[in-house]
């Protein structure tokens, strides 16, 4: 086997619609890129219907991290393969029983959007720019030729005007000037068609209650949020609050972000089982931790999930993670399967976890 | 070895506060995210920058308490692996993939 590429990516995702169409809905997805890609999202599971949850699950979204969207290419194939057949599905020690698969694809929406940045993936396994990482945005008339693309997974909107929202001397991982290589948050917020292709996805699933973007690598599970560090006690403490802008991201200061304990102990609790999962898949777990360790983050597609109903009390709540899986962008083949079961057997366990909580109704 | 090529470090410190002071005021990619994560009592970060950009911050923080460790030419691991992408497509004749995950 090799990596796949942005066609093969594309052709999976139909073929396996195709095979398995009572399963299955291929979703197209309404924004072009800039090199005029066609992008699909795959989804698993019951047809819409009131009070039926989904898990939107990313991969792709950095162009140099290759086994993302293998991995949910890869998802996909076994899960559909193994309802097919009654079977269950084994990685490494990590063992789902044919009715945890049951369960999953008959009772949970599975909304896989393995490659968002096929631009981007296309560049790297193409051309000798192999570290690019972000979308293929053209340039804007009058800069260097080079000044190319954004940072996809700074350009959500969460917070996405880091130079208000942040303090000077946070060290926010965003740029404003279009020729940064890495962070470039773009225009405008959501200005992006990778971007939006997100958001409808979030929008055309409104019983999305848990979100996982894939990247590489760490190997690790984030949770939220990345802005700054943790606090349960004060809600006003928060990034919809404008009397804190100019104050976020310092490490030890008193401004500190809010999330309901409730909150941070369920996806405390989802992140575990996750790991547990990826432990026996390859004896080996992932760290797991809130998102803003060295420095702060704006932007990124895991806090705009969970800030939504925040926003807007008519979304749901959705919880979200990043899974930064494996120790390279791009390992040796044999070394990606490994990586592969590790993502798999991780969000397989999420689905299960959530089916169950899914059944037992929605979250306050 | 192409001069804009660039190189995977790995930097170790005993603490957040001296990864911070060592990577302050450069402008190295910090990988996906700025995150570390911990190998024992110890707080690792891999970054990734030519090596023009690194002889600089070296020289700069010659007594630093952060360890650098040059790990590799990761533009030349990514070139080569190249070689292991699938040319055309190979579900071209609607056959879907298959999964790794053992049927059981």
């Amino acid at each position: 086997m090799a990596y796949l590429n942005v066609d093969e990516i594309e052709a999976a995702l139909e073929n396996l619609a195709a095979a398995h169409p009572s399963a299955t809905e291929l979703v197209r997805l309404p924004n072009l890129t800039a090199e005029g890609r066609q992008s699909h999202a795959l989804r698993i599971g019951p047809a819409d219907a009131p009070g039926t949850s989904a898990i939107v699950v990313l991969g792709g979204m950095h162009a140099r991290e290759w086994v993302p969207p293998d991995a949910l290419v890869n998802l996909a194939a076994d899960l559909l393969e193994a309802h097919a057949r009654g079977t269950g599905l084994r990685y490494g020690s990590q063992r789902f029983s044919a009715q945890d698969i049951a369960g999953v694809i008959e009772g949970l929406q599975v909304v896989l959007f393995p490659c968002v940045n096929p631009d981007g993936r296309h560049h790297t396994q193409t051309t000798t720019e192999v570290m690019w990482r972000k979308n293929r945005r053209k340039v804007q008339p009058g800069l260097d030729p080079g000044c190319v693309g954004v940072d996809i997974n700074r350009n959500f909107d969460v917070l996405w005007d880091f130079r208000r929202h942040f303090a000077a001397d946070s060290r926010v991982s965003a740029s404003s000037d279009p020729c940064d290589p890495q962070v470039y948050v773009g225009p405008s917020a959501a200005s992006e068609a990778e971007t939006r292709n997100v958001v409808s996805l979030l929008d055309r699933y409104p019983g999305t209650r848990w979100f996982v973007d894939v990247h590489s690598h760490v190997p690790a599970i984030f949770y939220h949020w990345g802005f700054d560090e943790n606090q349960t006690t004060t809600p006003s403490m928060s990034f919809r609050n404008a009397a804190f802008d100019g104050k976020r991201g310092r490490v030890d200061s008193a401004y500190r972000e809010f999330i309901p304990e409730a909150d941070l102990r369920e996806i405390k609790d989802l992140g575990t089982t996750m790991n547990d999962a990826i432990a026996a898949a390859s004896g080996q777990g992932y760290d797991l931790a809130q998102s803003f360790s060295l420095y702060p983050t704006s932007g990124v597609s895991d806090d705009y999930a969970y800030s939504r109903h925040f926003v807007d009390g008519a979304s749901g709540k959705i919880f979200g993670f990043t899974i930064e899986c494996g120790r390279a962008f791009q390992p040796p083949w044999a070394e990606a399967e490994d990586v592969i079961r590790e993502v798999c057997a991780g969000l397989i366990a999420l689905c299960v976890a959530a089916r169950t909580q899914s059944a037992a109704g929605p979250t306050a | 070895m192409a001069d804009d090529d660039v190189h995977r470090l790995t930097l170790r410190a005993r603490s957040l506060a001296e990864l911070r002071a060592f990577l302050d005021g450069t402008a190295v990619d910090l990988g996906c995210r700025p995150v570390v994560r911990r190998e024992g009592d110890e707080f690792v970060v891999d970054v990734y920058a030519p090596m023009r950009q690194i002889d600089q911050v070296r020289s700069a923080r010659s007594a630093s308490a952060v360890t650098v460790t040059v790990v590799e030419n990761a533009s030349e691991v990514g070139r080569a692996r190249q070689a292991e992408v699938g040319s055309g497509n190979r579900f071209a004749q609607r056959q879907a993939p298959r999964g790794l995950g053992i049927k059981e």
